[in-house]
């Protein structure tokens, strides 16, 4: 979740009251108070808010909380007769751009840094790292209209920000790192697209990096806007959000008509969203009767209008998609604070799950036997899966593009991991006796079947197979009078001649045994240790 | 020897006390004493090594109310308290016969700094070991075992009587006995039991199921767009090169397919892109419960119900002290005709009262899924914070019309260790599932309140 620091002065200078009030009501407007400094709060937004992302947007809408300033933000747009032709070989590249102009500026420091940070958050939340939407924020005094929004080749070259030098589309993809961190984001084609003016000095070159010739500074006074996509309404969603935030720093909006092969399109667009207020539903999300006159001061105080039959809400709301949106904006209003809570009292009785009541008894009785139970991950890695038991690398179910190997590949068992606890605890006192209660997963026809097991192993210098299989009798008749018969069996945890395979009822209920000593030494445990794991499924279905 | 238990082995430092020579003021009063006729105190001194020395011993022995002094021309020294310096004079016999000083009464005791400092007495310390049998190790050595004693009960002894008339061998009860571990379930364990005890006194049933899921129950019946950031393989495990072959765009599928697309006949505006089957088929483990509960309402439509799971939850996570790739959450759902965001609210609050969280705040924030959504805060006396403690909402038309569900749904999903990290006093979520022996086995069963 995207982050913005906040200076209280500033904050309560913009919204016209003190820091206290203006910081009280942060959370009821959804915002998370990440850290209070002396001088500023950090604060977490929902991407899906992204006019929150400076404190341009956050002192408009406390405005309204605070009935200060309420209902639809008016923002007048001029006609700015300033034209983007648009290459019709940019369909297949990243065929949208939708801009505007912001003139008569005068930023401070603080107010370009909200306006980046806003430019940064709205490119990895909306704009999807730049895959989707990317922003350009140019000085427009540095270049000269009419612009084109153009398809060039690799050896095209212009200078880019931070630099003095012309340099190559091919050698700022290859040798900068916005080249290499965002040159994945370009759709293939052959061609790239770049923004130049009518004297061919070039603005952009998206979603990579601006031109150097149009930096922004406290000196900018008139600012163009681009907004380049893959997405024509995303485009439009993040255009309306930066275009907003600029009105709000002071900005008058200039219109600017986009010539596409075929049509025109006039940005930014700025036309408020029409929702159907239907008063009932709003009633019912909130458990209040409140009156039509009580929503549409609440929805004015989130800064929506109602006219009619219909809510209005600004372009730059772009969260707001069903009628029953307006409950919570009719709730943030209305302050969520002075909602009074119900509880609902139930008229039937709980139900335990009968299945995990059972796992619960296996549980005690385990405790009961002295044992000690653990909770190891499910995710693992191959080394003690596989590699401590000389296992070969089976068919592993592995999860895509772990963030660490230790948890890479799903269980198939649980004695492994059992083992590795027992590893860290050799310090520990002895007799060490463990259990564990697991799902564990394996393939089946091309899908995953996930089991529930009983793992349990006893560490000591006396440990043997009769001490392990006992545990297991005891279990088995004690937990619903189940007898289980042993025949010789083989398993991969367990030394040839000291495990057993354990039937009940005709099933397979698991493996019982001595671990075998390359195992144990893999482990580093300096010990004998026997154990057995069951599958508590089949366990249960003879238990009915 | 001592490691087969036969024997005990105790250090110990044992202090003894000399007397270097008897008290000037006990000597003082002895001459007194004896005396048959009344002493001046010019006579008194005479015999006495130093002025100083009779001067403090007269002083002390005046001063204790031993002696005193009487005459109008010519002062005597009387006995006023004959048996004053008795406490004194016993602890000197005492001592000079080599007794302990552990026989001395408090009285006594109390009398031997004051000498040590003025060197009437000496202390001198030496380091003892004692070494004596145990019970097994008497039992051993005495085959010569005295006729009045039986070494310890046996089921023989006891069915001949033999004990009868006898004492048993005493043994050493002071001795330290070895350690013994009992047998525990897991405090995760115990602590998902306090929570499903306290769903079920609401009224609640328990639903289980699979870890791996298709992204479709996980995400997509969640009206998770399928470019949204928390589907990234960065957040989300996805099983590598698996994925639900069976699910195809019909029925319920389709419906959440369009309304993805158009917002179909939710009375949304949908998300509008073009929804992709393949992303949907993708299984992954599951991100959170809510797609448990969000299938036992797929799959019974009653108009009332409560449902609840608490089972773990995955996330691509790297591991540090806030954060785990596996952890549990306790997901419930509320349905019913006239739920409504308030009811959550009250139930949220009596939930969290009932697990030990009496100040809950309830604020604003946002979900997908759910409109309106609320974030669930409560203030933890032990950190003195508030802390983030569960997501929560009324779920969109956007769930529950395609999933054919026409009553409100209240959802919420609350992790568990962070309240489990304030009923241990631990600060690190890897410590809970760190296996530690130590830790499983020393926590205190009986919390401290």
């Amino acid at each position: 979740m995207p982050v913005v620091r906040i200076y209280t002065s500033r904050l309560s200078r913009m919204v016209g009251t003190d820091r206290k009030r203006a910081i009280d009501r942060l959370p009821y407007i959804g915002l998370d108070i990440e850290s209070v400094e002396a001088d500023s709060v950090r604060v977490e937004y929902s991407p899906n808010r992204p006019d929150f992302g400076t404190d341009f947007g956050i002192a408009r809408a406390l405005r309204g909380l605070l009935g200060k300033e309420v209902g639809l933000p008016m923002f007048r747009v001029h006609q700015s007769g300033i034209t983007v032709k648009v290459d019709r070989r940019l369909s297949t590249v990243r065929p949208y751009i939708a801009c505007a102009v912001a003139t008569g500026l005068r930023l401070d420091d603080e107010d370009i840094r909200q306006i980046i940070s806003l430019q940064e958050d709205l490119h990895n939340g909306l704009g999807r790292r730049r895959k989707a939407v990317a922003i350009g924020l140019h000085d427009m005094d540095a270049v000269k209209a009419p612009f084109s929004y153009l398809a060039v080749d690799s050896s095209f070259s212009f200078v880019p920000l931070g630099e003095r030098h012309p340099r190559t589309i091919s050698s700022i993809l290859s040798d900068t790192v916005e080249g290499r961190t965002y040159g994945g984001a370009l759709g293939k084609g052959g061609v790239f697209p770049v923004i130049t003016d009518s004297k061919g000095t070039v603005l952009s070159f998206p979603p990579i990096i601006n031109g150097a010739a149009t930096m922004v500074t406290t000196k900018t006074k008139n600012m163009f806007i681009d907004v380049t996509s893959t997405n024509e309404k995303a485009g439009d969603d993040v255009l309306a959000v930066v275009a907003t935030t600029l009105a709000e720093a002071g900005g008058r909006l200039g219109r600017v008509d986009v010539k596409y092969p075929g049509r025109t399109k006039t940005t930014p667009d700025l036309v408020p969203s029409v929702v159907p207020l239907d008063q009932h539903l709003v009633q019912s999300v909130l458990g209040m009767d409140l009156s039509l006159g009580e929503i549409k001061k609440a929805l004015g105080r989130s800064r929506l209008s109602v006219k009619g039959k219909n809510a209005f809400a600004p372009r730059y709301r772009v969260d707001i998609m069903h009628p029953v949106d307006l409950a919570e904006e009719t709730a943030l209003g209305y302050w969520f604070d002075r909602i009074q809570p119900i509880y609902p009292a139930s008229k039937q009785p709980g139900a335990f799950s009968q299945y995990e009541e059972y796992l619960d008894s296996v549980a005690t009785l385990m405790a009961g036997m002295g044992m000690i139970e653990l909770m190891t991950f499910e995710l693992t890695d191959p080394e003690h899966l596989y590699a401590s038991f000389q296992r070969p690398d089976g068919p592993g179910i592995r999860v895509s593009d772990p963030k660490s190997l230790e948890h890479s590949v799903l269980r198939d068992a649980l004695l492994p991991t059992m083992m590795a606890a027992l590893r860290t605890n050799i310090k520990s006192d002895y007799p060490q006796r463990v259990f564990e209660i697991g799902r564990v997963y394996s393939r089946s026809k091309g899908s995953v079947s996930e089991t529930m097991k009983l793992g349990c192993l006893v560490a000591h210098s006396q440990a043997s197979f009769t001490e392990a299989k006992m545990f297991l009798d005891s279990l088995a008749v004690t937990l619903g009078g189940i007898e289980t018969s042993a025949t010789a069996g083989e398993h991969w945890a367990f030394s040839p001649g000291r495990s057993a395979r354990i039937d009940t009822g005709g099933s397979l209920l698991g493996y019982v045994g001595e671990i075998k000593p390359e195992a144990i030494e893999a482990s580093g445990l300096g010990v004998p240790v026997s154990g057995f794991e069951i599958d508590l499924s089949v366990l249960y279905e003879h238990l009915k | 020897m001592a490691s087969k238990n036969l024997i005990s082995v105790l250090d110990s430092v044992q202090s003894r006390i000399e007397v270097v020579r008897s008290p000037p003021e006990l000597e003082l009063f002895r001459r007194v004493s004896a005396s048959t006729t009344p002493l001046s105190v010019e006579k008194l001194r005479e015999g006495f090594g130093s002025p100083q020395e009779f001067s403090a011993a007269f002083g002390r022995a005046r001063g204790a109310g031993w002696i005193k002094v009487a005459g109008e021309t010519i002062s005597v020294v009387l006995v006023a308290d004959p048996s004053g310096p008795q406490t004194m004079k016993t602890l000197i016999d005492h001592l000079s016969e080599g007794k302990p000083e552990s026989d001395l009464d408090d009285e006594q005791a109390s009398l031997i700094s004051d000498l040590v400092k003025r060197g009437v007495l000496k202390r001198e310390e030496s380091r003892n070991t004692t070494v004596s049998l145990t019970e097994a190790g008497r039992k051993a050595a005495s085959q010569t075992s005295n006729e009045d004693i039986v070494d310890r009960l046996t089921p023989e002894v006891l069915s001949s009587g033999s004990w009868r008339g006898k004492r048993l061998r005493p043994i050493d009860v002071e001795a330290k006995a070895p350690r013994f571990y009992p047998g525990r379930r897991h405090p995760v364990r115990d602590f998902i039991r306090e929570v499903r005890e306290t769903y079920i006194s609401m009224g609640f049933t328990e639903v289980q199921g699979d870890s791996v899921h298709p992204a479709f129950w996980n995400f997509d019946a969640l009206f998770v767009p399928q470019n949204h950031p928390s589907r990234e393989m960065q957040d989300t495990f996805y099983l590598d090169g698996l994925s639900d072959v069976e699910l195809k765009r019909v029925g319920t599928v389709a419906k959440v397919a369009s309304t993805h697309e158009n917002g179909w006949k939710t009375g949304s505006r949908g998300w509008g892109y073009q929804w992709n089957i393949e992303e949907a088929r993708r299984l992954v483990l599951r991100t959170h419960n809510t797609v448990l509960t969000v299938k036992a309402l797929a799959e019974e439509k009653e108009k009332e119900r409560r449902v609840f799971a608490v089972s773990k939850v995955y996330r691509n996570e790297n591991l540090d002290y806030k954060h785990l790739a596996e952890f549990y959450q306790m997901d419930g759902i509320m349905v019913g005709e006239g739920l409504n965001v308030r009811h959550l609210m009250g139930f949220l609050m009596e939930f969290y009262k009932k697990l030990g969280m009496s100040q809950v705040k309830l604020w604003p924030t946002f979900f997908p899924y759910t409109e309106p959504s609320l974030e669930v805060i409560g203030y933890s006396k032990a950190v003195d914070s508030w802390i983030e403690l569960s997501g929560s909402g009324v779920f969109r038309p956007e769930v529950t019309v395609p999933l054919g569900v026409k009553v409100p749904v209240l959802a919420w999903g609350p992790g568990i260790e962070r309240l489990m990290l304030i009923r241990y006093g631990l600060d690190d979520l890897r410590s809970i599932y760190g296996d530690d022996l130590s830790w499983l086995r020393g926590r205190r069963e009986v919390a401290r309140s």
